[in-house]
Parts: C-alpha cells; structure tokens; sequence
C-alpha cells in the first residue's frame, strides 16, 4: 500500500464535499449547466463521466511508471478520448433517445477538466486502488453537484422529478428554469449557497467533519 | 534574451520516435478496441437511427406496413437529390408516401417527416423527429394537436397559418404564442411538398426508378 | 444566392442566437476566469477564434476526406486494398480522438505563432493560452461540423464550416468582452460576500443569455429580407 499521498479513503471522501467538482473546483462548469434542465439527463451524464473518469484513472495508473513528462498529457488525452468514443457508442446503441438529448455533451467529456485533472494530480502518481477510490469520490460528488441543479431547474421548470408530476398541474412552470438563463442564474445562486453555508456553518457536525477530513488530508498528503 | 519558461512541449533528447513508443502503442491498442467497439455496436446504432423513422411511418401513412417500406431516391425540382420513404401495405400496395423535410424554426433546426397519400394530392400526418423550439411554447409542435391540423390538408397550394380558426382548406391555425415556430413548420412542409410532388408523382407514374440501398 | 442566405444564417446562428457561451454553454472556464479585463478578455477572444477556425479548417478537410462514411480517401484506399467497392467504410469512430489531436496541435501552433510575434500578448495570457485546448467551444465547433456531414446528400461544404468557425469565435469574443466590462464594474459593487467571484457572475452571466434569447428569430429576417432584396 502506497503511503505517498493520501489513501484511497481519503481520496474518495475527498471527491464528495471537501473538494466537490461543482461545487469547490468549479471543473466541468459545461455538463452542468446544459443537461440539467431535468434529472434523467443529469444522471446519465454522470453516469457517462464516473465511466470515463474512473477508466481513465485506472489506465493511467497502470501506465504511470511509463510517462515522459512532456508527452504525458497527450497519453490522458488519447486515454480519455477512448472512453469517451466507447461510452458515448453504447449511449447511442442502448439509451438511443437519451443519447440524442445529450447530444454533443458526451463528446464533451473528453474536455472536462474534471477527468484531465484527476490524472494529473492523481491516477499519474498513486496506485490503482486509489485512482479508483479517486474516480468513484470526484463521481459522486459531480453527480451531487448536477443532481442538485437538476432538481432545482426540473421542478420549478416543468413541475416534474424524473418525469413524475411533484408539483400540481396548476403550477405553471417557470420555463426560464429549462433554458440557459436558468441554468446559470441556479448555479450561481447554488453557489452562493453552499459558500454561505460553509462560512457560516463551522461548528455544525457534518462541517466539522469535512473540515477535519480536508486538513486531516492536508497532513497527510506530499502533493 | 531572456529564458523562455519550461513548457512541457520541449523538443525531446531522444528524438520524438523513441519518446513517442508509449503512444504509439496506445494508439495502435485504443484503435483496436475502437474498432472492435465499432463493428460490435453499429449494427444496433444503426438500427436505432432508422427506427426513429420508420416507427412513426404507420401513423402517418395508414394503413403502411413498416416491413415493407422502401426508401427511394428522388432529385427534386431543385436539382438535388432526396431520400423519401416508399410506403406499401401489408398487401403489397403503395399506400403513400413519407418526405422526411427539415429547415429552419425559431430556434434551431426541424427536423419533419411528411406523410402524404400515393397521388400526393393530400397531406397524411405529420411527425417532429428534432427540434429545439422554446419549451412550453414552440415545442407545441411536437404535440399530436398541433400535427394533426396538417391531417387532410391538400397540397396543390401552399398551406398559410393563420391566428384564427381556419377558413379555407389551405389554412392551417397556428399555435397562440408560437406563431414562428407554427409558420416555420408550414414553410417546411410547403418547401419540400412543391419540392418533391412533381418528381414523387412520376416516379409513381413511371414504375419505380432505381431503388436506394443505403 | 440561396447558398450566401444560408451562409450568413450559419454566422449569425453560430455568434448571436445560439451564441456558444450563452446558449450552448461551451467556453465557460476561460468566459470565467479570463474575464477580468476587457483588453484581456478580447485577446483571449481573437485567440480563440483564431484557434476555432484553424481547428474547424482541419477537422472538416479531415472529416470530409477520410472519417465520414464513404470518404473519398479511405474508400479509395480500400478499394486499392482488395476490399469489395460496394463496402462503405466508416472511420467516424475515430472521429473524437482525430479531433482533439488537431486540436491540441492547433494551439500549439497558435501558441508558437503567438509567442514569436506578440511577445506582450503571450506574457499576459500566460498559463491561459495552452488551456484553450481544453476549452470545449473549440472541440464543440468540430462536432457541430461533423453532425452536418453525416447525411451524404447534405454534407457542408468548407465555406459553412469556415462560417460556423469564425461565428463561433466572435460570439464567444462578444460575450467574453461584455462580461469583463460589467466585471469590471461589479468590481466596484456591493456584492453579497457568498456571491462574490463566481456566484455573482453567473447570475449576471444569467442576465446576459436572457438579453442574447432577443435574438432568437433574427436569422428568419435575415433570409427574408436577402430573398426579397436578391429576387
């Protein structure tokens, strides 16, 4: 077990709050703001990236005593490249019409600068146990990330989550939720939200808690 | 001059083939995968994208038989060529025909097919394969109210969309608060009906051209 | 005439109505993080236009020759192989990685160019100017392309990719240089202390794609108003 950087452990509750990818690295702005207009999109995006990202960190942690420094991230590009062709082919053959509604998003994968980030700062440098608790932590936390948005623009937008009717049909839907404006004032405002409740929450448990864990990893990481 | 600052792009001491090996090796095992991927899964994308056409056939042509539709190529009275879809009954007779049609909405792209009866005289259904129009308001036209108002409508003149209920034949009521979009979907229909009647109806005539295999 | 009405659509599509941040939300990191600055803001605006249109350029002579279905290359290779004529071949599953090759390639060339003959220019963009690679308007220009290629009895031509390119590249110039003059001014505001950064520019980034949605329709007009003008 590598002891040269954080553990698995670590890494995976990483992904989730203290370093959220939506959230606190603000990586990946592109998914989130175009496909989560309703939920099912959102989560097949995710599904689509934690594929690709965790692929990809295992491929390149198998790799990593082979990288030159200097052609490095052209071997993440063409890793990532892959996955994405792979993923987004079995989209259009098993999730037709969700694929046709993601449309160019999942080719888009190959810049999210989620993916391209995690290989550098992780899966290049610790084994493949924890590129993969890294992969399945960032994807967690980027679905947190899109599932909240989703829900906000999904229910005020159309008055439905996952397509089934929460709001009344009396409820006129605030169409501006489903169209652009409406992602970027959410996320903007999302944004703000959890600033504040990190500013002004510390003592609260689950904050101290991820506080602890954020400078627990602080200690213990060389990077 | 001064030191430019270390770019991870330098040219490398070993020359590029021998630093180059990892990648190459990757390209030629990623390749290989692709491929196999490729020839794994088209059939089935494939498939799905013809579906997305042919499913809506036996709604807009009654009476069509998905199986034994056809697709023909026509060149229309633009010059160029287009795909229409032949569409014959379970009992071997040519039933009418579906235009696939596209042009420009409010938004974005349409993307239509057209069905219409086997002289072309008249319009049989209509169906929205794409579209990007204001949701809630253009993307009525999705809707099987709004398609069905082309049902019947003839095509020997241009159709009009009008605000009101219609009174003539060729009039057809557009959706209230997406005028746009509904004059968009007529100019489509218009578009490729006089486009495509002509050439369509002497195909018919004429026994059949060459038969598309796409 | 009916080609240059719709070329003009495409431009105008591509820069106004469907403009590439404000619609389609490609470009956000550097549309946020660059966007301090008008001066610098439009720099990185030219660059990436720069970057789109030499990118588009490639990837659809790419795209056109040899990864769409029934290329005329790589049918030509085949056949010359012994492979049966009636064979259509399709390279486009390699299309993504083809794509983000010339990309990466692009702005590294963009990026020497830019280096040996604006030397003030390339110090200011600083670690900005290799991240263009990872800027999704350029890989979503491509695909757009490519989308329009697939259908063999509509395939675009060079001057609609060339025209979707560069429209691409001024939208994203327009948008960016708008947001770095209202930044410029907020920065002077009261903005609530969670909001502040990337909060309060999203919402005034919010703002702008309601105002840019007025332009929805105006490609109509314009093919309307060039019909009857050119009859």
């Amino acid at each position: 077990m590598e002891r040269d950087g954080p553990t698995a452990l670590e890494r995976f509750l990483n992904g989730i709050l203290p370093e959220n990818p939506t959230y606190r690295q603000l990586l990946g702005m592109c998914p989130t703001l175009a496909v989560t207009g309703a939920m099912q999109p959102a989560l097949t995006m995710v599904g689509a990236t934690a594929f690709v990202l965790i692929a990809s960190n295992v491929m390149t942690s198998l790799l990593r005593g082979l990288l030159k420094p200097h052609l490095r991230i052209l071997v993440f590009t063409l890793t990532i490249a892959t996955f994405v062709t792979i993923a987004d082919r079995f989209l259009a053959a098993y999730m037709y019409s969700m694929s046709k509604q993601l449309g160019p998003y999942v080719p888009l994968i190959i810049v999210n600068c989620i993916i391209i980030s995690r290989a550098e700062i992780c899966a290049s440098k610790q084994g493949v146990g924890v590129a993969v608790a890294d992969g399945v932590g960032m994807s967690l936390g980027f679905g947190l990330g899109l599932a909240s948005i989703a829900t906000v623009r999904e229910i005020l937008g159309s008055g439905t989550w996952f397509g089934l009717r929460v709001l009344p049909t009396s409820w006129v839907g605030w169409g501006i939720m489903v169209l652009p404006p409406g992602a970027f004032v959410t996320l903007g405002m999302l944004i703000g939200a959890v600033e504040w409740a990190s500013r002004v929450q510390p003592h609260t448990g689950i904050w101290r808690t991820a506080r602890s864990l954020w400078s627990w990893r602080r200690l213990a990481s060389s990077s | 001059m001064a030191e430019t600052p270390k770019s991870p792009r330098r040219r490398p001491r070993g020359g590029y083939i021998g630093e180059a090996w990892l990648v190459i090796l990757l390209a030629i095992l990623y390749g290989g995968a692709l491929a196999a991927v490729q020839t794994s899964l088209s059939g089935r994308i494939e498939q799905n994208k013809r579906d997305q056409t042919y499913d809506a056939i036996p709604q807009l042509v009654p009476g069509a038989d998905k199986a034994k539709t056809q697709q023909r190529l026509v060149t229309g009275e633009d010059g160029k060529e287009s795909l229409v879809y032949e569409a014959i009954g379970a009992d071997g007779a040519l039933k009418g025909w579906v235009i696939p049609a596209s042009g420009q909405g409010f938004s974005d792209r349409i993307d239509l097919v057209i069905g219409v009866n086997a002289s072309v005289s008249q319009i049989t259904g209509l169906y929205v394969l794409e579209q990007k129009e204001t949701p809630g308001l253009g993307d009525y036209i999705r809707s099987e109210s709004f398609r069905d108002r082309f049902r019947g409508k003839p095509t020997d003149r241009p159709l009009v969309v009008v605000k009101s209920e219609p009174a003539d034949p060729h009039e057809v009521r557009a959706i209230s608060g997406a005028t746009i979009s509904s004059e968009s979907v007529a100019a489509i229909v218009n578009q490729a009906i006089g486009n495509l009647k002509g050439p369509i109806g002497r195909l018919a005539a004429g026994g059949g051209a060459a038969a598309a295999t796409r | 005439m009916e080609t240059l009405s719709q070329l003009i659509i495409i431009f105008i599509g591509a820069a106004l109505i469907n403009n590439y941040v404000l619609h389609y939300f490609v470009g956000i990191c550097p549309f946020l993080g660059v966007s301090r600055r008008v001066e610098t803001a439009v720099g990185m605006g030219f660059a990436v236009t720069f970057v789109i249109t030499v990118a588009a350029l490639l990837n659809w002579t790419l795209t056109f020759f040899i990864l769409r279905p029934s290329a005329p290359l790589t049918q030509w290779v085949w056949r010359a192989a012994g492979g049966s004529p009636s064979h259509s071949v399709d390279l486009s599953v390699l299309s993504y990685i083809v794509f983000i090759f010339v990309i990466a390639s692009s702005v590294q060339f963009v990026e020497l160019y830019v280096r040996k003959f604006f030397p003030p220019l390339y110090r200011s963009f600083g670690v900005y100017l290799p991240l263009i690679t990872t800027n999704c308007a350029i890989l979503f220009a491509s695909l757009e392309i490519l989308k329009h290629m697939q259908d063999p009895l509509k395939v675009w031509g060079i001057g609609e990719a060339l025209m979707l390119a560069v429209g691409a590249g001024l939208g994203f110039t327009l948008a960016i240089a708008l947001m770095a003059g209202i930044r410029e001014e907020l920065d002077l505001c009261d903005v609530p202390a969670p909001l502040k950064g990337a909060g309060v520019a999203l919402i005034v980034a919010g703002i702008m794609a309601m105002a840019f949605m007025g332009f929805a329709g105006v490609d109509k007009g314009v093919e309307t108003a060039l019909a009857s003008f050119l009859r």
